[in-house]
């Protein structure tokens, strides 16, 4: 019960934010200087289509008009037409979402529960060869530059040895072949995910390896502790089971927080391995000058933090009953 | 009072209990290994940044930006002339990658500083005055917590266009400071009714003062640590930048550097062009991160004791 009162008050926190987002970009494309109508409005359009657009947005009516048509339109999925595709921005993003969803989570989910497995095995040697070795190892990981490591996969890989492809999400000759049923596409999407997976994974266990490390040592001074090696259980039921759940609570706390990070260095992966997500389609879109996508595509990366975050935290709460907000 | 001869030292480190501060963190800071490793990195590529204004005295080819050596006009291996090779143009990597150290702590330690004073300023205020004001500033900085800082300069200059370097620094800091200011807050709200702030507002002391002659001494320790933290994400958020191909046009930056040798195509061609610049990032990154775990241990004495016991 309480659970659920908690989730409606993040909830409602969380459309404040989005709604100060929201704002936020409205001030930015309308009153930054120069001509918002050429932010707009495409400078290829024919003059009645522009006027028409021009109208539809509200740009030649005064600010606050302009906003509550700029808040309709957003309700409406309205966001206009890309310059570059020419087509509704919506069916763009709307096409690039699941890409990025499927690249975003799986990396961030598999580095952090490997994360928490090596961080687990390093504190319980703690001291030795094995625990400096993970530990080095997830320091110099974790400070590798994303977009360089990306190149540097490729370059060895793809180039060198040819194991996988160079970029893209998908062959079109296994796609286009009518005879490829569902698993040989899936199969075709998984080879094309590797190098980008391993980049997100290579990048991101590192910091959870060390959070696991430190809060595990923190949880085996605990009583608790103590009672259960007093019972005389046996240390790898101790470690597994009483020791770890509690320490893994840090590393949800730190997936959370590290989200806005995350979905920066997923943005860089996206755009080095062409994966047509939407962090790659805002990086195209700003050096298209492409507005409407770039504006659409940046709203729709801060709806899928914010409710990342959320997830973290009823993740959280759910995790730990001995927290009730 | 007899000749010691460590008298004058113990006499310097009792007139100056902050030197006496210093050499005992210091002392402590050296056994650590993962500091003594940052630090000497650090110190390399600080001379790498101080002799940056050599190679462009010794012949102007060897200018990082605009310097192209007339027998060259292409990617060239390292040869005598050019130690790490010459870019697509016939310029100087060996030159732009010491520009690029230049560039990385003039980015990284100005925005960190920038964000520091104003994540400690906001967090002190937030802790001391709580209430309304506290709420306000927490949730602002919930806010901007949440948002990607590199997506969000993407967003800016597609608007204002190409960025200057220093505009991008103050965009770095203006959106780094909430983590900084959580910390400072909650320490402060651990100070706050400590006897000896009482007895400062009973000697009739100000808001102002109390804030910075009787809180801000007890938290500059802790916003010290988060320079080194900070120092770090300015950079790596410079270098993606600049390596997405909004960078100061201006400026040669390691980012940069990455961008030019993507862009144009030699990636898989010139080692000795691409491995240099990303390395260099990935090295400063991590002696400012061991360097920051050091100085964890230097203040957080249950930090240091963890490797004492059991």
């Amino acid at each position: 019960m309480e659970l659920r009162k908690y989730i409606l008050r993040r909830l409602a926190q969380i459309t404040v934010i989005f709604f100060v987002i929201l704002t936020v970009l409205f001030l930015l494309f309308r009153l930054a200087p120069g001509d918002p109508v050429s932010r707009m409005v495409d400078p290829d359009m024919t003059p009645e289509d522009s006027e028409r657009l021009i109208v539809q947005l509200g740009l030649d009516k005064p600010l606050g008009v302009q906003y509550l048509i700029y808040l309709k339109n957003f309700f409406k999925g309205q966001f206009g037409y890309s310059f570059h595709y020419g087509e509704p921005v919506v069916d763009i993003i709307w096409a690039r979402l699941p890409n990025t969803v499927l690249l975003f989570t799986t990396g961030i989910i598999l580095s952090a529960l490997v994360g928490i497995f090596l961080g687990k095995i390093a504190s319980w040697y703690k001291g030795k060869k094995t625990d400096s070795i993970m530990t080095v190892g997830a320091l110099v990981t974790h400070t590798l530059f994303l977009p360089w490591l990306a190149l540097i996969l490729i370059w060895i890989f793809a180039y060198k040895f040819s194991w996988f492809p160079i970029n893209g999400m998908i062959s079109e000759e296994v796609w286009l072949d009518p005879d490829n049923g569902f698993i040989t596409k899936a199969l075709d999407v998984l080879y094309h995910m590797v190098l980008p997976l391993s980049t997100l994974f290579l990048i991101h266990f590192g910091a959870y390896l060390l959070i696991m490390r430190s809060a595990m040592l923190e949880t085996l001074k605990e009583d608790y502790i103590l009672t259960a090696r007093a019972k005389g259980l046996d240390e790898k039921m101790i470690r597994n089971k009483h020791a770890a759940p509690n320490a893994a609570l840090p590393v949800v706390t730190s997936v959370g927080l590290s989200l806005a990070f995350s979905i920066n260095g997923g943005a860089l992966t996206e755009t080095v391995f062409t994966w047509p997500g939407i962090g790659r389609e805002l990086v195209f879109s700003v050096s298209q000058n492409d507005y409407p996508l770039a504006q659409a595509s940046f709203l729709l990366i801060a709806i899928v933090v914010l409710l990342a975050n959320l997830v973290v935290d009823v993740l959280y709460a759910y995790l730990d009953p001995r927290i009730r907000y | 009072m007899t000749a010691d001869p460590s008298s004058s030292e113990t006499s310097a480190r009792e007139r100056y209990p902050w030197l006496n501060s210093f050499l005992d963190g210091w002392a402590i800071f050296k056994q650590s290994l993962l500091g003594q490793i940052g630090l000497t990195l650090l110190i390399i590529f600080a001379l790498m940044a101080i002799c940056s204004y050599i190679p462009p005295l010794i012949n102007p080819m060897y200018n990082p930006m605009t310097g192209v050596d007339p027998d060259i006009s292409t990617c060239t291996p390292p040869s005598w002339r050019h130690w790490l090779g010459t870019d697509f143009m016939g310029r100087d990597i060996f030159s732009q990658l010491l520009a690029g150290a230049r560039i990385a702590f003039m980015v990284g330690v100005s925005a960190a500083v920038m964000s520091v004073v104003l994540g400690t300023a906001i967090g002190m205020t937030a802790g001391y005055m709580g209430k309304f004001m506290d709420t306000l500033l927490m949730r602002m900085a919930d806010m901007i917590m949440v948002m990607p800082t590199l997506l969000f300069v993407l967003i800016i200059s597609s608007v204002f266009g190409q960025l200057n370097i220093w505009t991008i620094v103050i965009i770095i800091a203006l959106f780094r400071w909430p983590g900084v200011s959580r910390m400072i807050r909650g320490q402060t709200l651990s100070l706050k009714h400590r006897p000896f702030i009482e007895a400062a507002k009973m000697a009739g002391a100000g808001h102002f003062r109390i804030i910075f002659r009787h809180i801000m001494p007890n938290v500059l320790p802790l916003a010290f640590l988060f320079m080194t933290f900070r120092v770090t994400s300015a950079i790596i958020i410079e270098a993606s930048l600049a390596f997405l191909g909004f960078g100061d046009p201006g400026t040669v930056s390691w980012g940069m550097m990455l961008q030019w040798v993507w862009k144009t195509g030699y990636m898989f061609k010139a080692p000795y062009w691409l491995l240099p610049p990303g390395i260099c990032i990935s090295l400063i990154t991590l002696s400012f991160y061991m360097l920051g775990r050091a100085m964890d241990e230097v203040l957080d004495p249950r930090l240091r004791k963890e490797d004492q016991t059991d």
